[in-house]
C-alpha cells in the first residue's frame, strides 16, 4: 500500500469532522422569540440626528433618540419628551413643558438643558450640520431659553408654521457631548439617547444591535432586542426575508406576485411621500410659453407611465402634495390636463409650431422643437419614464433626447449658481415633508441659488408661500396651499408624474403593527411583538 | 540589501507623485461631499458652511499640502461622510477583504496552475478545449447574476448557507472555533462566485506560458537528449513557466486590499470594495486618498516581491541585476 492512502483517508475524516462541527455550532435562527431582525439598505453615516441626512441613519436614530414630538401612524404630531406646550396668540413665543423622570440610557436625568444644548449645537457654525437654516427665520435664529429643568421657551422672530415639526428633532445628551467635537466624537458611533431602544453594538457594514430601554417613558417595548442587518442589495435583502434572516424588507413591484401568497410574509402597501416629475427649465425660450407646457402635459399619458414603470403600483400626480397629507386639497378645482394628443397638437399650433412633413418634427421659425431630458444614471424608474415620455412626445412631433448623468454631474448642472442653467428638462423626484411648506422649491427667491432650479416665478404664488409659512391655523393654511396648488398646476412648471407605492414585506411572526403608511408600520415600536 | 534600500527610497517620490496626481484627478470630478444633499429642507447657506468647515473652499494645492502635513504627523484624517477616523474605517473593513481575496487567490492558483499546464501540454486536444470552454463560461457569466443564483439555490432551495453577511450577529461572543466556522459558511458563496469568475484568466496565462516554454530550444534539446516527458515537464518547463505568473501576482497584490464591490454588495460582505466605491460616489476624499496611498504602496511592494521571486525562479536575472549594479 502506498503511504499516501492513509493520509488521504485521514484528510477525509478530518474534513468530515470539520464540516459536522461547523453544522452543529450554527445557531437556530428562530429560537429567540425576543429578537427581531430589521433591514438597513446601507451603512448609516452618523448615529447623531443633527448630523446625519441618510435614510439608514434615520431608521436607527428613530429607535435610539426622542424629540419633543413624534409622528404617529396618522402622520400627526404627538408629544414625545414633551408633556404639553403653550403658544402666545402672536405665534412667536412657545413654552415647552417636558415630561418628568425621563432618563438617558446611561441613567443621567434628561432636562431642558439637553434641549437647549441640542439646538445650540445646530446653530454652532463649526458643526457640520445642514439643519441650521431650519431654525433661522428671515435671517434671525430661533432663541431657546431654559426656564427651569423641565421648561424651555422658544422665541421666534415671527410666526413660523413648520416650526413644531422641526422640534421632533432627536435631542442629544449635554452631559456626554459638551466637551466633545461633535463632528468626530465616538458618540456618533455609540450613541446614548432617551428612545425606546439602547445602542448595543455596531459592526461596520454588518449590523447594528439594540436592546430595549426598560425605562422608556412610554413603557418598555415588547421586543427585547433588535438587530438591524445592513444588506445593501435589495435582491439579497428580499431573499433574506424569504429565508427568515430578516423580518422586513422592501418588495420590488416585479416580485409582488411571488410573495403575495407567501406562507411567511405579509405584504403591506402604501403611498410614499415621494413624487416624480418632469421639470422644465423655464428660463429657456422653448418652455417660457405656458401653452407649450400645457400641450406637453396633454401629450403625456401618466397612467401609461404608472403602468409601464411602476406596474400599476402607484398613482398619477397632479400637484406637489400627496393624498395622504392633511394639506391635500379636497375640492376638484385643481386643473388636470388629461391625456389628449389632439388637444396637445392644437395648443402647439396656437403657440406657433407647425409640423415639418419631412422630419415629422414641429418647427417654429425654422427651429425644430427638440430638447434634452437629463436624469440621474442608475435610477431605472426615471430612465424608463424618460423613454416613455420620449415616445409619447414623438407622437405629437416633439423630438426628445435623453442623457443619463452620474449623480454628482447631474447635481452640478441643476444646482449651478447661474442663470439660465445649462439643461432643458429634468426628471427628478422630491420627498415631501409632513408640512406643506414648499418655499424652497417654488419661491422665486430660491433661484438660481436654491432648489427652485427651474426658475419658476409667479408673484401670487410667492405671496401665498410667504403667507402659508407664517399662518399657524391649519384650516387657513389648507386654503392657502389649495390656491398655491391651483396656480402651480395651471402654470405647469413641472409636469407632475406619479406617486409610487411602497411595498413592504414583513414576516408573519411580527404583530402589533400600525396601519400601513409613510410613518412606518412599526409605529409606535413599543407595541410590536413577536409570535412564533 | 543596498538594492532593497535603493528600491524603497526611490518609491517615496513615486508614492508622493501618485498621491498628488490622484488628488488632482479626484478634484476634477464634478461635485464634492456637500453636493450629495439634494433635500429642499437644506439651504445653500448650510451647504456653504459645511464646505468651509471641511476646508473644501480652499485652493487645491493648499488642500493637498494640508493633507500631506497631517499625513506626516500620522493622521490620515476623518471621513467627510461619517466623521470616522480614516484608519479606523479602513482597518474595520480590511480583515474581511483580505480573508476573501487571499483565500480566493490561493484556491484560484491551486486550480489554475495544474489546469493551465495541462492545457498547455495538451494543446488543441479535447482536454484543452473542454477546460477552456468551461473556464470561459465562468468568465462570461455576470457576477451579480451568478451570486444571486447561488443564494437562491444554496440558501433558499438547499438551505445550507446563509444568504449574506460575514458572521452571525448572535455569535460575536462565541468561541474562536465557532466564529471561524460561521465565517467560513458565510464565505462559501462569495468565494465560489469569485473563483468561477476568476479561473479563466489565469488558466489562459499558464497555458500560454507553458506553450511558449515547451516550444523553446532547451526543451527540444532535452527531448533530444532522451529525457523523460515527466522530467522535461516538471524539472525544466515548470520553473520557467512560473515567471509570467509571478509578474501577474505581483501586480495583483493591490487588488487583495481593494476588494470586489459587486461581490461585497451582493453578499453584504463588509469589505474594502464597498467602502471604496461609496467613497468615490460620495466624494469622500480622505478615504479615497488613504486607499490610493495603500494601493500604490502595495503596487511597489508587489513589484519588488515579483523581482525577488524572479531572481529565485531564474538565477540569470539575479546575476544580471548584480552585474548592472557592479558596473
Amino acid at each position: 500500500m502506498s503511504p499516501l492512502i492513509p493520509r488521504k483517508i485521514l484528510l477525509m475524516i478530518l474534513s468530515g469532522l470539520f464540516l459536522i462541527s461547523c453544522q452543529s455550532s450554527t445557531p437556530s435562527k428562530t429560537v429567540n422569540n425576543d429578537l427581531m431582525f430589521l433591514h438597513l439598505g446601507g451603512e448609516p453615516t452618523y448615529l447623531n440626528p443633527i448630523l446625519s441626512t441618510d435614510a439608514p441613519s434615520s431608521s436607527v436614530e428613530s429607535l435610539i433618540f426622542s424629540g419633543l414630538f413624534r409622528t404617529n401612524s396618522k402622520l400627526e404630531l404627538e408629544p414625545d419628551l414633551l408633556d404639553f406646550y403653550t403658544v402666545t396668540p402672536s405665534g412667536t413665543h412657545y413654552t415647552f413643558k417636558l415630561k418628568e423622570n425621563i432618563r438617558w440610557h446611561d441613567g443621567a436625568p434628561f432636562s431642558a438643558h439637553d434641549v437647549k444644548f441640542t439646538f445650540d449645537k445646530i446653530m454652532d457654525k463649526t458643526t457640520n450640520t445642514v439643519r441650521r437654516s431650519n431654525f433661522i427665520i428671515d435671517g434671525t435664529p430661533v432663541q431657546f431659553n431654559v426656564i427651569d429643568d423641565l421648561t424651555i421657551e422658544a422665541i421666534l422672530p415671527k410666526p413660523f408654521a413648520p416650526f413644531l415639526i422641526r422640534m421632533a428633532m432627536g435631542i442629544l445628551p449635554k452631559h456626554l457631548l459638551e466637551m466633545e467635537n461633535i463632528n468626530t466624537t465616538s458618540f456618533n458611533r455609540a450613541p446614548i439617547g432617551t428612545g425606546p431602544y439602547k445602542f448595543s453594538a455596531w459592526e461596520s457594514a454588518q449590523f447594528i444591535r439594540l436592546e430595549r430601554n426598560s425605562h422608556y417613558h412610554f413603557g418598555p417595548p415588547n421586543v427585547k432586542n433588535i438587530i438591524m442587518k445592513i444588506i445593501p442589495d435589495s435582491n439579497t435583502a428580499l431573499l433574506a426575508l424569504e429565508k427568515g434572516e430578516v423580518d422586513e424588507s422592501g418588495i420590488p413591484a416585479k416580485d409582488f406576485k411571488r410573495y403575495s401568497n407567501s406562507k411567511y410574509v405579509d405584504i403591506y402597501r402604501y403611498y410614499d411621500l415621494v413624487y416624480t416629475y418632469l421639470g422644465f427649465n423655464l428660463k429657456k425660450p422653448l418652455f417660457s410659453d405656458q401653452k407649450v407646457r400645457q400641450a406637453i402635459a396633454h401629450a403625456i399619458n401618466k397612467d401609461a407611465i404608472v403602468n409601464g414603470v411602476l406596474k400599476d403600483f402607484g398613482i398619477s400626480a397632479h400637484i406637489p402634495s400627496s393624498p395622504v397629507l392633511w394639506s391635500y386639497p379636497e375640492n376638484t378645482s385643481i386643473p388636470i390636463f388629461q391625456f389628449d394628443p389632439l388637444k396637445a397638437s392644437q395648443l402647439l399650433k396656437e403657440a406657433g409650431f407647425t409640423l415639418n412633413p419631412k422630419t415629422n418634427i414641429l418647427e417654429k421659425n425654422s427651429a425644430p422643437f427638440s430638447f434634452k431630458i437629463i436624469t440621474n444614471k442608475g435610477n431605472k424608474n426615471r430612465e424608463k419614464t424618460a423613454q416613455i415620455i420620449q415616445r409619447m412626445l414623438a407622437n405629437v412631433g416633439i423630438d426628445v433626447k435623453i442623457q443619463l448623468l452620474e449623480w454628482s454631474s447631474f447635481i452640478k448642472i441643476v444646482n449651478a449658481n447661474q442663470s439660465p442653467k445649462n439643461y432643458d428638462a429634468v426628471i427628478l423626484g422630491w420627498s415631501l415633508g409632513l408640512d406643506p411648506d414648499g418655499f424652497s422649491i417654488w419661491h422665486s427667491s430660491q433661484y438660481p441659488n436654491g432648489f427652485n432650479f427651474i426658475g419658476y416665478k409667479n408673484e401670487n404664488v410667492d405671496r401665498l408661500l410667504e403667507r402659508g409659512r407664517t399662518t399657524v391655523n391649519s384650516d387657513k393654511r389648507k386654503k392657502i396651499y389649495q390656491k398655491i396648488y391651483q396656480d402651480i398646476a395651471m402654470d405647469v412648471p413641472y409636469l407632475f408624474l406619479y406617486f409610487p407605492e411602497t411595498l413592504l414585506g414583513i414576516n408573519k411572526r411580527v404583530h402589533g403593527l400600525s396601519n400601513a403608511g409613510p410613518a412606518g408600520l412599526m409605529n409606535p415600536i413599543e407595541n410590536v411583538y413577536l409570535v412564533e | 540589501m543596498k538594492y532593497f534600500i535603493y528600491r524603497l527610497a526611490s518609491a517615496i517620490p513615486l508614492i508622493f507623485g501618485v498621491c498628488f496626481l490622484s488628488f488632482l484627478i479626484m478634484q476634477l470630478a464634478p461635485g464634492d461631499p456637500t453636493l450629495m444633499y439634494m433635500d429642499p429642507s437644506v439651504s445653500m447657506e448650510d451647504l456653504a458652511q459645511v464646505k468651509q468647515n471641511l476646508g473644501l473652499d480652499q485652493p487645491l494645492l493648499i488642500q493637498f499640502f494640508y493633507w500631506l502635513k497631517e499625513l506626516f504627523r500620522g493622521n490620515l484624517g476623518y471621513s467627510y461622510v461619517t466623521g470616522k477616523p480614516v484608519l479606523q474605517a479602513i482597518f474595520e473593513r480590511l480583515p474581511a477583504t483580505l480573508l476573501l481575496s487571499i483565500s480566493s487567490l490561493v484556491i484560484i492558483l491551486l486550480i489554475t496552475f495544474p489546469l493551465g499546464i495541462i492545457c498547455g501540454y495538451k494543446k488543441d486536444t479535447w482536454i484543452d478545449d473542454s477546460i477552456t470552454i468551461f473556464s470561459f463560461l465562468g468568465l462570461s457569466i455576470p457576477t451579480f447574476w451568478l451570486g444571486l443564483i447561488f443564494i437562491l439555490f444554496f440558501s433558499i432551495q438547499l438551505n445550507i448557507f446563509p444568504t449574506s453577511g460575514f458572521l452571525d450577529p448572535l455569535l460575536y461572543n462565541a468561541s474562536f472555533f465557532d466564529k471561524a466556522c460561521n465565517i467560513l459558511k458565510h464565505m462559501f458563496l462569495p468565494l465560489l462566485t469569485i473563483i468561477i469568475g476568476g479561473i479563466a484568466g489565469l488558466i489562459r496565462y499558464n497555458r500560454f506560458s507553458m506553450i511558449k516554454i515547451l516550444a523553446q530550444d532547451f526543451i527540444t534539446s532535452a527531448r533530444a537528449r532522451g529525457l523523460s516527458e515527466k522530467r522535461i515537464l516538471f524539472k525544466h518547463a515548470l520553473k520557467n513557466a512560473l515567471l509570467p505568473i509571478i509578474t501577474i501576482l505581483g501586480l495583483d497584490l493591490p487588488s487583495l486590499i481593494s476588494g470586489s464591490f459587486i461581490i461585497e454588495y451582493i453578499f453584504s460582505w463588509p469589505g474594502m470594495g464597498q467602502l471604496g466605491v461609496q467613497a468615490v460616489f460620495q466624494r469622500d476624499y480622505p478615504i479615497l486618498m488613504a486607499t490610493i496611498l495603500f494601493s500604490s504602496f502595495l503596487i511597489i511592494i508587489g513589484n519588488f516581491l515579483a523581482d525577488l521571486s524572479y531572481a529565485y525562479a531564474d538565477p540569470r536575472i539575479s546575476k544580471a541585476s548584480n552585474e548592472t549594479h557592479d558596473t
